[in-house]
């Protein structure tokens, strides 16, 4: 993928992590005492929110598409060679397929498993 | 005055040292006029770059108190303080002293491709008429024409420290002075070129380049243009109003 498209990626992902960050923060410091808000129940009773699970199965692909790609441009800018760029390239797919895939596996198991408060 | 020269021969000395000169001062005097001074009567083997003595040639850059500065734009009075530290500018290869090897500079310069180029290379080489510009167009790029690639940005950008590959503001700054050209239709050809993993996307928009300009060019703002027509992969009008510009003034009577 051209380097600008991954750049628009970055981009995007960065307002859209603005965005989703904020409503998070919103909704489980204002909205929701914070001391209920990191209760057991509270958060398995998010979770089966299908909407809210839903929200928080983007921000988790927003955060970490935008952390991962982020890390990569850093590590790019230490070493210039083309093995260390492919391993870097390969790394952070890598580590975002990994991560997204636990991510998406805590939430569909707090949607659909058999956890209950 | 005190003048604190960094001294280093990479042939002869394992790491730089300071050496002090004790020069006259006067009203007046730059920077370049105390190193010579130090050449001319203190140590004949001190070895600097200079040229013009007027800020058009961009030899005498190098790292003044902290800042790169060009040594004959930058008066000893407007230092302040009676010691005047002079060292070569960041992110070269010293030579000896305070000349620093320009040539990966250069080779970034020429990678950009700077220089107006044509669809038609027979018109490009022998062009049929002078190729015209309205006044708007051309101030869009003019700061960037006024570049006297002394090097100063490129010495205090602090991606070019990391990256090696970074084409850094200099060379990015005319790359969008060429392609903001209505006149260019090669603006394709060198977003491609800088659309990179080390491209156009590693400036950060530290603004330092800017800062330290002694021609008042802003290439931190460059990049950033530069960087719209890099995301939409196209120069402003892939060279087909450049064109027609440059119709109207071959159909034009030619000038007498």
């Amino acid at each position: 993928m051209k380097e600008s498209r991954l750049m628009l990626v970055q981009y995007a992902t960065a307002v859209a992590a603005v965005a989703l960050v904020s409503v998070h923060l919103i909704m489980q410091g204002v909205i929701y005492p914070y001391a209920t808000a990191i209760s057991f129940n509270n958060i398995l009773s998010v979770y089966r929110n299908g909407f809210y699970a839903i929200f928080l199965e983007a921000l988790l692909v927003v955060v970490l598409v935008h952390g991962f790609n982020g890390v990569r441009i850093i590590l790019n800018e230490f070493r210039q060679t083309k093995p260390w760029e492919t391993w870097v390239d390969l790394g952070t797919v890598l580590a975002i397929v990994v991560t997204v895939a636990y991510g998406t596996r805590t939430v569909i198991l707090a949607v659909f498993g058999g956890a209950s408060g | 005055m005190k003048l604190v020269v960094q001294r280093f021969d990479p042939f002869v000395d394992a790491k730089p040292r300071m050496m002090e000169y004790a020069v006259p001062g006067r009203d007046g005097m730059t920077v370049l006029d105390a190193l010579l001074y130090a050449r001319d009567y203190l140590d004949h083997s001190m070895a600097l770059r200079f040229s013009c003595r007027q800020a058009s040639c961009g030899s005498c850059g190098m790292k003044i108190n902290g800042r790169p500065r060009l040594a004959c734009y930058t008066q000893v009075a407007e230092l302040g303080g009676k010691k005047v530290v002079v060292q070569p500018m960041d992110n070269f290869a010293i030579i000896k002293d305070l000349v620093i090897d320009l040539e990966s500079f250069f080779e970034k310069h020429r990678g950009v491709v700077p220089y107006l180029i044509r669809a038609d290379s027979q018109e490009m080489e022998k062009p049929s008429a002078e190729y015209m510009m309205k006044p708007e167009e051309l101030e869009k790029v003019l700061q960037f024409t006024y570049c006297i690639k002394c090097g100063l940005c490129t010495s205090s950008c602090p991606t070019v420290a990391t990256d090696s590959k970074f084409p850094g503001p200099q060379a990015l700054a005319q790359a969008y002075r060429y392609i903001a050209d209505p006149r260019d239709e090669g603006g394709e050809k060198r977003i491609e070129l800088l659309d990179d993993a080390h491209g156009v996307w590693r400036c950060h928009f530290a603004g330092s380049c800017s800062f330290v300009c002694p021609k008042g060019v802003d290439p931190a703002l460059g990049i950033q243009l530069l960087k719209r027509h890099v995301m939409s992969g196209r120069p402003p009008r892939g060279g087909g109003e450049g064109a027609k510009v440059w119709a109207a003034s071959v159909s034009a009577p030619p000038r007498k």
